[in-house]
C-alpha cells in the first residue's frame, strides 16, 4: 500500500527534445487551444530531431531524467529533408544501449508530431507521463555523477 | 566583468498573469543561490511585445548595462525576433538573449496555478543557465547575384524566363535538345476548340529568342554547380562537341526539365511492333499537327480507332492527371475529322479535374464517341483485350490504337538531382519543399522546380508554377540587396576532427567538404542550414551547432530537471 502511495506521489522529470518546426509548433498549438498538459515535461527546443545525439540522451538520463521524449516531423516532412530518419536510427541504437545500462528502454520515446497535431502532442506527452509514472523513478543515482 | 542578467516576465495581459503567480516567480528567481556570482535584475511587465514594452526593454538593457537577457513570455516562434530586434538597437548582442516560453508551456496548458508557477520557475532557471552559455554571434551580409539559371526550355522554363526578363533579370535558359518548346510544341490544340497551340508556343519561343535579357543555350546540359543561394557558380556543357562554358554565375536555379512518356513497349500487357498502327497520344498529336489529318501508314483512312487510358498507371503507382482530358480532346478532333468512323475509348477511371473537362466529356459522348469502362485493358498489336467491369473478358480490334501512357520524369532527372543535391520523391519526380504550402521550392534554398519536373501536370499548372517561381525569385533576390545567411550554422573544431567524413554523408545539403591537405571536414557556412545532424553523427565531438551547442542544451536540461 505504501509503495502504491509513493508511486502516486511520484512527479516524474521528463525532458522533451522537440524539433523547432513541427513538434514545437504543435506544442504552441496545444497551448493556444488551451489543452491540458502534464506539467512533468520540460521542453528543450532543438532545430531538428537529428540534433539529439547519443551523449545528450545518455547524459540526460545520468542527470536524473525519468523519461525522455524526442519528437519531430513525420517521415517525409522533415524541414531539413531527412533529419528525422537519422533521429530514428539513433533512437533504435539508443534503445539497445539503454538495455545494456539496465535502464528500461520504455523510458525513451520517439514520436512524430506535426505542427497541426496539437491534440496528438498532448496525448503523446500525457500518455508518456503516465508510462513513466508506472515505471517509477530513474534508478540511476544522479549524485554519483553530479 | 561581472555578469548582469536581466530577466523579464511578461504578463501577456491576463494570459500569463492570471495563470502563473508572477510575484512568486520573481521572488524565487531573485533569490536563487546558484546564480549568486551573477547580478540578476528580475522584473515583470504587462505586455513586452507592445511598443511601450519594447521601449521599456531597450531602456532596461541600456540603463542596467545588461550582459545577458532572458524574456519569459510567449513562444519564441511568436516574438523571438521582436526581442532580438530590440537587442539590435542596443549594445547587447541578440544571441545573448534567450526566450523562455511560459505561456504555451505553462500558463495555457497547466490549469493548476501552483504547478504552472513551479514549471515556469524551472523553465526560467533553465533559460538563464542556457543564456550564460550562449555566445555573441555576428550576422554577415553577402552580395547576391540576381541572375537566374533555368534548366529546361519547355513551356514552364520559357514562361519563367519571360517573367523574370520582364523585370530585367538576366536569365540563362539551357535546353538539352536542339530547340525550345519542350513537349507542348507537339500539341495540335491546347483544349478542344481552343485554337492551334503550336502557334501560341511558337510565339513564346520567338519572344524568348528575341528577348535581350534571355540568353538561350540549346543542346546544352549542366556540367557542375557549386555555391549557394545568391551565389551559384555554373559550368555548362554546350553543343554536340560538349564544349565547357565556365564563369557563369546565378543567384537562383529553376529546374524545368519536364517529363517523358512511359514507353508502352516495356509493359507486358501492351504488345505491338513498330509497323503496327499503334501510337501514343503525343505521336497522334504531332500527326494531326504536321499532316493535318489522321491516316494509317498505308495512307488510307482508318475505319475504327481505339483509345486506351491509364497505360502504365499501376506500374508507376500514380495518376498522370492530364491523359483523360488529352484523350477526350483527341477523340473530339478525330470525330471532327472523320465523323463516320467508330471511335471507342477504353477507360478505367476518369480524372477530369478542370472546370471545363466535364462539359467537354459530355459533349464528346453526345457526338458519338463510345466510352467503355474496363477493369483492365491491354493490346496485342491492334486488338484490344479487356476485362469488363462485370468480369467478362472481351477482345475487339481496331484499325488504329492510341495509347495514353503515364508521364515519367524526364531523362537525366536522377543525374540532375545528384548534381544539384536536391531530392527526388518516391515517384522519381523532383521533391517539393512542401506539397501544399511550398510547392515550387526544393529543400535547397535558391533552387526551385516548375512544371512536370515536379510531377505530372498540364500546361496551365506549369505556367502557373513558372509565374509563382518568378514571384519568389523577384521577391527574394533584389539587385543591390545583400542576403544575410543563417548564423546558427555548424562548425568544425579542426583539432578534434579525425577525418572520418561521416558528416559529409549525413549532410542533406552538401554543405560539408573535406580538406585533403589538413585531413579535416570543412563546413560551407552559406550552405549549412544548422539542423545539427552532423553534430549528432560526429564520433569525435568535432562538430558544433552554433547557438545549439552541447553545453547550451546540456546546461538547460540539467537545470530543468535539477
Amino acid at each position: 500500500m505504501e509503495d502504491q502511495k509513493q508511486k502516486e506521489e511520484f512527479f516524474p522529470k521528463i525532458v522533451g527534445y522537440l524539433c523547432n518546426w513541427c513538434t514545437y509548433a504543435a506544442a504552441d498549438l496545444a497551448g493556444s487551444s488551451k489543452m491540458e498538459l502534464s506539467p512533468s515535461l520540460n521542453v528543450i527546443r532543438v532545430m531538428c530531431s537529428s540534433r539529439v545525439d547519443y551523449n545528450l540522451v545518455l547524459t540526460t538520463f545520468f542527470g536524473g531524467a525519468d523519461g525522455i521524449l524526442i519528437a519531430g516531423c513525420h517521415p517525409g516532412d522533415c524541414h531539413y529533408d531527412k533529419g528525422n530518419y537519422y533521429a530514428r536510427r539513433r533512437y533504435a541504437l539508443l534503445k539497445s544501449i539503454l538495455e545494456t545500462l539496465k535502464l528500461d528502454p520504455e523510458r525513451l520515446q520517439l514520436s512524430w508530431i506535426s505542427a497541426s497535431e496539437g491534440k496528438r502532442y498532448v496525448d503523446v506527452v500525457n500518455e508518456f507521463t503516465e508510462r513513466i509514472k508506472k515505471l517509477g523513478p530513474n534508478p540511476i543515482n544522479r549524485n554519483a555523477y553530479y | 566583468m561581472r555578469l548582469k542578467i536581466g530577466v523579464y516576465v511578461c504578463e501577456c495581459g491576463p494570459n500569463i498573469a492570471e495563470r502563473v503567480d508572477i510575484d512568486r516567480v520573481i521572488k524565487v528567481i531573485s533569490s536563487l543561490e546558484e546564480f549568486e556570482d551573477i547580478e540578476l535584475v528580475v522584473k515583470r511587465y504587462k505586455l513586452l511585445c507592445s511598443n511601450d514594452g519594447q521601449a521599456f526593454l531597450k531602456n532596461e538593457i541600456e540603463s542596467n548595462a545588461l550582459t545577458h537577457l532572458v524574456v519569459a513570455a510567449c513562444s519564441p516562434r511568436d516574438h523571438e525576433s521582436t526581442f532580438m530586434n530590440v537587442c539590435k538597437k542596443t549594445n547587447l548582442n541578440p544571441y545573448l538573449f534567450n526566450m523562455v516560453n511560459i505561456r504555451e508551456h505553462c500558463a495555457w496548458v497547466i490549469p493548476d496555478k501552483a504547478k504552472a508557477t513551479e514549471k515556469a520557475i524551472r523553465s526560467i532557471r533553465a533559460g538563464i543557465r542556457r543564456t550564460l552559455h550562449q555566445s555573441e554571434l555576428l550576422e554577415r551580409e553577402l552580395d547576391a547575384n540576381p541572375d537566374v539559371l533555368i534548366v529546361g526550355g519547355g513551356i514552364a522554363g520559357m514562361e519563367a524566363a519571360l517573367m523574370l526578363a520582364d523585370e530585367k533579370r538576366k536569365v540563362c535558359l539551357i535546353e538539352k535538345t536542339e530547340r525550345l518548346g519542350g513537349k507542348s510544341i507537339f500539341y495540335s490544340q491546347l483544349l478542344s476548340r481552343q485554337g492551334n497551340s503550336a502557334k501560341m508556343i511558337q510565339q513564346k519561343i520567338e519572344a524568348v529568342q528575341q528577348n535581350a535579357h534571355i540568353q538561350v543555350f540549346t543542346e546544352t546540359e549542366l556540367e557542375s554547380v557549386v555555391g549557394f543561394f545568391g551565389n551559384f557558380e555554373i559550368v555548362l556543357k554546350v553543343g554536340k562537341e560538349t564544349e565547357l562554358q565556365t564563369g557563369l554565375k546565378a543567384g537562383a536555379i529553376v529546374i524545368a526539365t519536364g517529363f517523358r512518356l512511359l514507353n508502352p513497349n516495356k509493359l507486358p500487357q501492351t504488345v505491338y511492333q513498330k509497323e503496327d498502327e499503334v501510337y501514343t497520344t503525343l505521336e497522334v498529336e504531332s500527326m494531326i499537327l504536321n499532316e493535318g489529318k489522321i491516316s494509317l501508314k498505308s495512307g488510307k483512312s482508318p475505319q475504327s480507332i481505339a483509345l486506351v487510358h491509364c497505360v502504365g498507371r499501376d506500374e508507376k503507382g500514380y495518376c498522370s492527371t492530364i491523359c483523360c482530358s488529352t484523350i477526350i480532346k483527341i477523340a473530339r478532333m478525330l470525330k471532327a475529322k472523320l465523323p463516320q468512323i467508330s471511335i471507342r475509348v477504353y477507360y478505367r477511371d476518369l480524372c477530369l479535374p478542370h472546370k471545363t473537362d466535364q462539359q467537354t466529356y459530355e459533349e464528346v459522348k453526345a457526338e458519338g464517341v463510345d466510352f467503355i469502362r474496363v477493369k483492365e485493358a491491354g493490346i496485342q498489336n491492334t486488338s484490344i483485350e479487356y476485362t469488363q467491369i462485370d468480369g467478362v473478358k472481351k477482345k475487339e480490334s481496331a484499325d488504329m490504337v492510341i495509347l495514353a501512357p503515364a508521364m515519367e520524369p524526364a531523362d537525366g532527372t536522377e543525374a540532375l538531382a545528384e548534381l544539384l543535391n536536391v531530392s527526388l520523391g518516391e515517384t522519381g519526380f523532383f521533391q517539393e519543399a512542401h506539397h501544399h504550402l511550398n510547392p515550387v521550392a526544393t529543400s535547397i534554398e535558391g533552387i526551385y522546380i516548375v512544371g512536370a519536373a515536379q510531377g505530372p501536370k498540364g500546361i496551365s499548372e506549369s505556367v502557373a508554377q513558372a509565374q509563382a517561381v518568378s514571384g519568389k525569385i523577384l521577391n527574394r533576390l533584389i539587385p543591390g540587396e545583400k542576403i544575410v545567411p543563417e548564423v546558427k550554422v555548424c562548425k568544425v573544431l579542426e583539432d578534434f576532427c579525425t577525418g572520418c567524413q561521416t558528416c559529409l554523408e549525413v549532410c542533406c545539403y552538401g554543405a560539408i567538404s573535406f580538406n585533403e591537405v589538413k585531413g579535416v571536414s570543412v563546413v560551407n557556412e552559406a550552405v549549412c542550414r544548422g539542423c545539427g545532424n552532423c553534430v549528432a553523427s560526429c564520433p569525435s565531438g568535432a562538430m558544433r551547432a552554433i547557438h545549439f551547442t552541447t553545453p547550451q542544451l546540456y546546461r538547460e536540461m540539467i537545470e530543468a530537471i535539477r
